[in-house]
């Protein structure tokens, strides 16, 4: 190792060299992009890493044959695309600090399959499936209880030998097997009932976080874009405060602008929580399936959480929740420009329907599109020709919701000129 | 008649008794009566006359006349010879015992001719009416002796049938708005409040959008005021208004005040511009009117446990400096507010902080504070008992206060007899006994978050065999007294009472005190759930007509209870519809979308009985009890008080009466602004550049060393795509992750060959980088690093000028090349890192 750090010494002394180079590599960037910059432009954003000569050489043909798009399906045929690209592309919406700096688990694993095997990406919101490393890599298995599984999984990913985009190592299975006992099918909803996200948006509290970050993360917005003061607020629970503080005006023009449309969706998921002992780590989703029922001091023998209970004698003439029916009320008012699917009820009972009620809404796909915008044209779509663009690409994805292909026609879209 | 009837009436609907509240008139002689000296100070009497006939007649003496007989009181007219009735007669108990019986009503003590009289203006003792009128009630019902927890049967009467009366309605076009508040908020509250902003979308550039969103946010009273003179900004209700004035939020011109004059000056433009009010929509299908006040019935039915009260504070005075004790126990602890404290609509006072006021100066933080003379009382008969509650409906102002006193009877910051405190979201409770240190807090730890920011009745109990206990909201936290239990014989009967505050001033408590009562008998956790059931407040039935939607019905009403919530809003609750006439039932009555109208409008905001879908018919109309339309409550803003606001009930289906709502169509969205541009190029994040060296490298991103320090520096490298993110720090930790590869790749025999072709690693530093070693390092890490034939990364001739250049700088030993192979090795390292770690890898 002594030669290791006098190597290091010596680098950081020629420092000044490398950041010249940085310097000239930045200012190359003017250059007028030809198909071969084109496509060493579009693997990098999708793939995260740069291609082979050999894909270059293809990815460049393709260009000069006016076939951008499938010069990026090129670049999404690169492992990095899943074990890199895709992880941390969807690494931040499993907790709530949006970090992307967390293991790889069941959510991300879910996601980054679905995406692999062209399934319609609805199914992240409404799909009894996990996906998981297969038997044959000899991790410790699934469990319930703990990440150890997906852990030792991304340790041994290295985009040859092990990776992620491929089929043999990522397997696809059922929420309902690996979790059996606790989690029948009809209780399945795709991400939203991993073990991820019950850790990070079903523990404690009163899982209105999981409906908050689900808009966050599948409808790109958060609640005060959404709030609307205008709808009835008879659905609002008792632990909400009419008067905090001893001013009503603060609920009257705040709080119940989220809560009116946040607590009836949120019914869905009354009869899930996140259940641990003191570590966190290894707590495991609880769902109270027909039968388990829990007893609080408003009603007795619900299916419904206690946490949907919880300081009721805030406001004692608030709602209190009686069983997991959810309503849309964005179906009115100002949110129906998040273009709910009228072919569905927008009411339902669970966590399922609710999460096929988001994920047929113009918002979720036009949500996935703006996301894969801004990972692989670093911005925002920020004018009349990026807006087309990402209209384009909505209506192509709702053709099948298949995620790849948003990749690859946004690639082609920001490849440069 | 009907009566209705109940503990905490809320939930059930309960037993309608037929009576009648037989309320007789009033005795005359106001024109001759001779006013009470009060001006002495007869506090006391001594009684010399004839023993008590019986029991009840020594009940009256004790709670009724040894009250009222001073001559501050009833003493100095109602005596022997003076006015009659002479009901405190100075001579003979058992006269006063008859002539008493005359002018109360023992099963309804708040009836009795003795306490309407005084309502009424009759001479009462103290500045506030209210406050004799509860004592007397008191003094009343400690006589007749079943005041524990007594229950009132309340009279549903029907009020005056009144027609909704006329108001200013928003317009359905923009324009009145588009030319006067509209250019205001588009100049001042664009950066935010456009349609792909922050909600409220007030600055639309849709003016449509922009004056739908602006609706609930104007209030359309706040031009004039009932005298008729112009609304100043401190008192508009407009919330465009107190955003600016009262919550400083993005004031402009760096003045809140002139904003928020600004803005209210465009809302009364605005309504200016809205002519005369007009009568409701025609097509509104609505019950009659009603005012709180004039209209409502009283809805407080008793049942709190008050035997043992010592003092009561109830706060209904609603102005000056002295909050009342209507415990009718002698001496009264009135407590002095000063400081900043104000009455909260509703009842109740609020403790603000100190704060600097332009004409009067520093204001303290809010106190109420009794005497120590009069707070003597409770040293007396807490001592005498043992034992005591403190209980109080409080509303604490936050969560994140420490160390504020909430109630205390105390001589200092740290003497004191017992204290209610809050730190952040505990309760506090201290107290003096011969086992407990009075400066060691017992707190509601059992659950950390127990105390909220929002109305909660909070008892403490303490008792030798229990020690202290507290309950929240009728539920004990669960705490238990770490103390054994003792004696109040050490209490110290120097302190005062004082509320929201210390004796010293300086632990102000910030938030309201709704009602606080001391017991000197502690509460059982029945009797504590019982007073919490009934609540806090003045609490009234209104009763909205709707006869004349429902054929056949003659007096059907529907009924809510209501009550100021605070002083910016009204709870209406339980809704119930009923027909007055017991024989009368209604059969297959659609009710269908109730919403609550207030001074001629549907508020937007908090109709909880909007999507109300229901018939009125049996078996769930029980004639005399009625039919429950919901259990919920909602929260409507106050507009201009109690006494004026005007309240209605519309439906969108009632009977006869139908409004069909549609939804408009939503308006189209504005298109967004174009953004800045931004640099085509982006870095590469943290685990791009891992594995992108990994892959330029071939070495496997598992290899020891390197998943080591990629573990370490992961968090130190870029996480965003954002060039202009990019910091010094990131670039040490790309170096490290250079370094930690190429030394992987050099030090691996077979992946060095395959790398540098050719390239002799054993040949010493002076002999390897001749023209063709330099060429072999240099066009490895050209074709395997930068790529070939791609005109966006620098020439491969500018460099081998850096890496030459590198290359020589290195070559030369300076007295440390003690292995000259190493260091042969120890250049390509370096070579190999300045390129790997450099833009033409990472940028993307």
């Amino acid at each position: 190792m002594t030669a290791f750090h006098a190597t290091r010494q010596l680098v950081l002394r020629t420092l000044a060299a490398v950041v010249l180079i940085a310097t000239l590599g930045a200012q190359a960037f003017n250059v007028q992009a030809g198909a071969r910059e084109q496509a060493k432009r579009m693997h990098d954003r999708i793939a995260g890493v740069p291609p082979s000569a050999q894909v270059l050489e293809d990815m460049e043909a393709l260009i000069d044959g006016n076939d951008a798009v499938g010069a990026a399906e090129l670049a999404l045929e690169d492992p990095a695309f899943y074990d890199v690209t895709l992880k941390n592309f969807v690494a931040p919406w499993t907790n709530e600090a949006m970090s992307p700096f967390v293991p790889l688990n069941d959510y991300t694993a879910t996601v980054i399959g679905i995406v692999r095997d062209n399934t319609d990406f609805r199914e992240i919101l409404q799909g009894d499936v996990v996906y998981v490393g297969d038997s044959s890599l000899g991790l410790t298995p699934y469990n319930v209880s703990n990440n150890n599984h997906y852990e030792q999984l991304e340790a041994r990913v290295n985009g040859s030998t092990v990776s992620l985009s491929n089929t043999g190592h990522l397997v696809k299975t059922e929420q309902s097997v690996v979790n059996q006992g606790e989690l029948p099918t009809g209780a399945t909803a795709g991400v939203i009932t991993t073990r991820a996200a019950a850790k990070a948006f079903f523990s404690a509290g009163t899982n209105r976080a999981m409906f908050r970050f689900t808009l966050l993360n599948h409808m790109c917005n958060d609640l005060e874009q959404v709030a609307d003061v205008s709808l009835s607020p008879d659905r609002i629970r008792q632990d909400v405060s009419r008067s905090p503080g001893g001013d009503s005006r603060v609920f009257l023009n705040n709080c119940v602008g989220c809560h009116t449309g946040m607590d009836p969706m949120t019914q869905a998921f009354a009869y899930y929580n996140y259940e641990y002992d003191g570590d966190i780590e290894t707590g495991r989703l609880i769902y109270n399936a027909t039968g388990d029922t829990n007893d609080t001091s408003q009603v007795s023998g619900t299916r419904v959480m206690p946490k949907y209970h919880i300081n009721g004698t805030t406001f004692e003439q608030g709602y209190v929740t009686p069983d997991d029916g959810w309503d849309n009320y964005w179906r009115s008012g100002a949110n129906r420009r998040l273009g709910w699917d009228s072919n569905l009820p927008g009411s339902g009972s669970g966590a399922k329907s609710l999460g096929e009620e988001f994920a047929n809404s113009d918002a979720f796909a036009q949500c996935q599109v703006k996301k894969v915008f801004r990972n692989v044209c670093l911005r925002e779509p920020g004018n009349d020709s990026d807006r087309t663009a990402v209209s384009n690409i909505v209506t192509t994805f709702k053709q099948g919701y298949k995620l790849k292909d948003v990749f690859a026609e946004t690639a082609a879209y920001c490849k440069g000129a | 008649m009907t009566l209705f009837s109940g503990i905490r009436t809320s939930h059930t609907l309960l037993a309608l008794v037929a009576s009648a509240l037989l309320i007789t008139g009033c005795g005359g002689g106001e024109s001759t009566e001779a006013l009470p000296n009060t001006s002495g100070n007869n506090t006391t009497v001594s009684y010399n006359g004839p023993a008590p006939d019986t029991n009840d007649v020594l009940n009256f003496k004790r709670n009724v006349w040894d009250n009222l007989a001073t001559q501050d009181k009833c003493g100095a007219c109602h005596n022997d010879g003076g006015q009659s009735p002479e009901f405190v007669h100075e001579n003979d108990i058992n006269i006063a015992y008859a002539q008493a019986n005359t002018i109360v009503n023992l099963s309804d003590p708040s009836q009795s001719e003795m306490v309407t009289k005084v309502a009424g203006g009759h001479n009462c003792w103290l500045p506030s009416t209210t406050a004799c009128v509860d004592i007397l009630t008191t003094f009343i019902a400690n006589w007749a002796g079943g005041s524990e927890g007594s229950v009132k049967t309340v009279d549903l009467r029907a009020p005056e049938i009144k027609d909704v009366g006329d108001t200013l309605s928003f317009p359905e076009d923009s324009s009145a708005f588009a030319a006067s508040v509209y250019p205001t908020l588009t100049t001042y509250c664009s950066e935010c409040h456009t349609s792909n902003g922050q909600t409220p979308y007030i600055a639309s550039a849709d003016v449509d959008i922009a004056y739908e969103q602006a609706k609930s946010r104007i209030d359309l009273n706040d031009l004039e005021d009932e005298n008729g003179d112009m609304v100043l900004p401190e008192d508009a209700s407009s919330r465009l208004v107190q955003r600016l004035w009262s919550d400083n939020h993005n004031c402009w011109d760096n003045s809140c005040p002139d904003s928020a004059t600004t803005m209210l000056a465009k809302i009364q433009d605005f309504i200016a511009a809205l002519g005369e009010p007009e009568p409701i929509a025609p097509e509104l299908v609505t019950s009659k009117a009603l005012n709180l006040q004039s209209d409502g019935l009283l809805a407080n039915s008793g049942g709190r446990f008050e035997d043992n009260i010592v003092a009561l504070y109830e706060f209904k005075f609603g102005e000056g400096q002295t909050a009342f004790d209507t415990s009718g126990v002698s001496p009264a602890l009135d407590m002095t507010l000063s400081g900043n404290v104000g009455w909260v609509g509703g009842w109740g006072v609020q403790f603000g902080p100190a704060y600097d006021d332009e004409d009067l100066g520093m204001i303290r933080a809010g106190k109420a504070q009794g005497t120590t003379d009069d707070s003597r009382k409770l040293h007396t008969l807490l001592t005498a008992s043992g034992e005591y509650s403190i209980e109080a409906w409080v509303v604490p102002g936050n969560v994140v206060q420490e160390d504020a006193r909430i109630v205390t009877y105390s001589g200092s910051a740290t003497a004191r007899n017992f204290t209610l405190g809050q730190t952040e979201q505990l309760y506090d409770v201290l107290h003096r006994s011969t086992t407990s240190d009075e400066n060691d807090a017992f707190s509601t730890e059992n659950n950390a978050m127990l105390l909220q920011a929002t109305l909660q009745h909070v008892v403490v109990n303490y008792s030798p065999d229990t020690g202290r206990q507290i309950f929240v909201n009728g539920q004990p936290t669960g705490d238990v007294d770490p103390d054994s239990p003792g004696l109040l014989t050490d209490w110290d009967n120097t302190f005062a009472l004082v509320f929201g505050n210390e004796t010293d001033g300086n632990s102000p408590w910030e938030g309201a005190l709704r009602m606080v009562a001391i017991h000197n008998r502690a509460l059982t956790p029945e009797q504590v759930q019982a007073n919490f059931d009934v609540g806090v407040g003045q609490k009234f039935f209104l009763l909205f007509s709707v006869s004349h939607l429902i054929d056949g019905m003659e007096e059907s009403f529907i009924v809510f209870e209501v009550s100021q919530f605070d002083s910016f809003g009204y709870l209406f609750s339980n809704p119930f519809y009923i027909d007055l006439d017991d024989e009368a039932a209604p059969s297959g009555v659609p009710l269908k979308g109730m919403r609550i109208g207030i001074n001629g409008r549907e508020p937007a905001v908090g109709q909880a009985f909007a999507n109300l879908d229901l018939t009125l018919g049996e078996p769930e109309y029980v004639p005399g009890s009625g039919q429950e339309l919901s259990t919920l409550g909602t929260v409507i803003g106050l507009e201009e008080g109690p006494g004026v606001d005007e309240f209605f009930l519309t439906f969108e289906e009632l009977g006869s009466g139908v409004n069909v709502r549609s939804e408009g169509s939503l308006p189209s969205q504005p298109t967004p602004e174009d953004l800045d541009s931004v640099s085509t190029v982006g870095l590469k994040t943290f685990e791009e550049i891992n594995a992108s060296m990994s892959k330029m490298t071939g070495i496997p991103t598992t290899q020891s060393a390197v998943a080591t320090t990629y573990s370490t520096v992961k968090q130190q490298l870029p996480t965003v795509p954002d060039i202009k993110g990019f910091l010094a720090s990131h670039q040490m930790g790309i170096t490290q992750m250079a370094i930690q590869y190429c030394d992987a790749l050099v030090e691996d025999g077979t992946k060095r060959t395959a790398f540098f072709n050719g390239f002799d690693f054993n040949a010493n530093v002076a002999d390897a980088f001749d023209a063709a070693g330099r060429s072999q390092v240099t066009d490895a890490l050209l074709a395997n690093f930068i790529g070939t034939g791609l005109d966006t990364q620098p020439t491969n001739a500018e460099i081998e000028i850096e890496l030459n250049g590198l290359i020589d700088t290195l070559a030369v030993c300076s007295g440390d090349c003690s292995d000259p192979v190493e260091r042969t090795r120890t250049v390509v390292k370096a070579s190999c890192a300045a390129v790997l770690g450099s833009a033409v890898t990472l940028i993307q």
